[in-house]
């Protein structure tokens, strides 16, 4: 008998291909349109303020492609440690740094590592640090109990295994250590000829 | 994903809607809504025992 893990796994592996291409792209033709509201349309449709969109790198915020504002209700403070799930191009990075800052850091994570030097481009010019390390959702990079903070920003949908990915940010936390999330949700089960196409799935 | 927080550990979980998510595209939208797409906020801690 063939485990849903076993029918998945191909289709996961083409659906890791068409996230990178759309996210790319959003990162390098933001003037392009997409089926999703992206940039600072999007961020200020979110309250991102005008301060923050003024002051992070033009392209930083041109790339934005989250869902909503994690930061409303994240209550950072300074010294804490930040991880943002699918840092992207890094607007919500270069926010977190700001609010931690001095005394805390923030580590991004994507699959993509093109995209991880762009965000880490992006955070240097907002002059801020981060260290952005490659990697998957599934099985984050970073050590157990070792952040205060999980942020992320219309990531975690994209997993066909959000279980793990849920439990994978409750062992990189530290005990007492929170998450602040925006992501999309389904009330009812996505059809099969949505979950089959991997152009559906990545948007 | 809020059942998938409380039985991964988490404590206080916290949701509410992204008031003004929506797609560009009126298709997308569309079919958003026939499925109850919508954008959510959430907020949960791990507990201190942990």
């Amino acid at each position: 008998m063939t485990g849903v893990a076993e029918t998945q796994a191909p289709l996961e592996a083409v659906l890791k291909d068409e996230i990178l291409r759309m996210y790319q792209e959003v990162a390098d033709r933001p003037e392009s349109t997409f089926h999703f509201y992206h940039g600072r349309e999007a961020a200020e449709l979110f309250g991102y303020s005008a301060e923050w969109l003024d002051r992070a790198p033009a392209g930083a915020v041109a790339s934005f492609a989250g869902v909503g504002n994690p930061h409303e209700r994240s209550q950072l403070r300074p010294g804490e440690t930040v991880l943002d799930l699918g840092s992207g191009a890094g607007l919500d990075a270069i926010i977190a740094s700001w609010q931690v800052s001095p005394g805390g850091r923030v580590i991004g994570v994507d699959l993509n590592p093109a995209m991880c030097a762009k965000a880490q481009a992006h955070v240097a010019a907002a002059g801020m640090r981060m260290e952005c390390r490659e990697g998957v959702m599934e099985d984050i990079p970073a050590p157990s109990a070792s952040v205060d903070v999980v942020i992320s920003n219309g990531v975690i949908n994209l997993s066909f295994r959000k279980r793990r990915v849920i439990q994978e940010m409750f062992r990189v936390l530290r005990p007492g250590g929170r998450i602040s999330i925006t992501d999309i949700v389904s009330a009812k089960q996505l059809s099969q000829s949505i979950v089959n196409d991997p152009k559906l799935w990545a948007s | 994903m809020f059942r998938l927080l409380e039985e991964s550990g988490f404590s206080r979980v916290r949701s509410a809607v992204v008031p003004r998510f929506r797609f560009r595209k009126a298709a997308t939208q569309d079919s958003a809504e026939a499925y109850g797409v919508k954008a959510v906020m959430m907020t949960a801690l791990k507990p201190a025992a942990a």
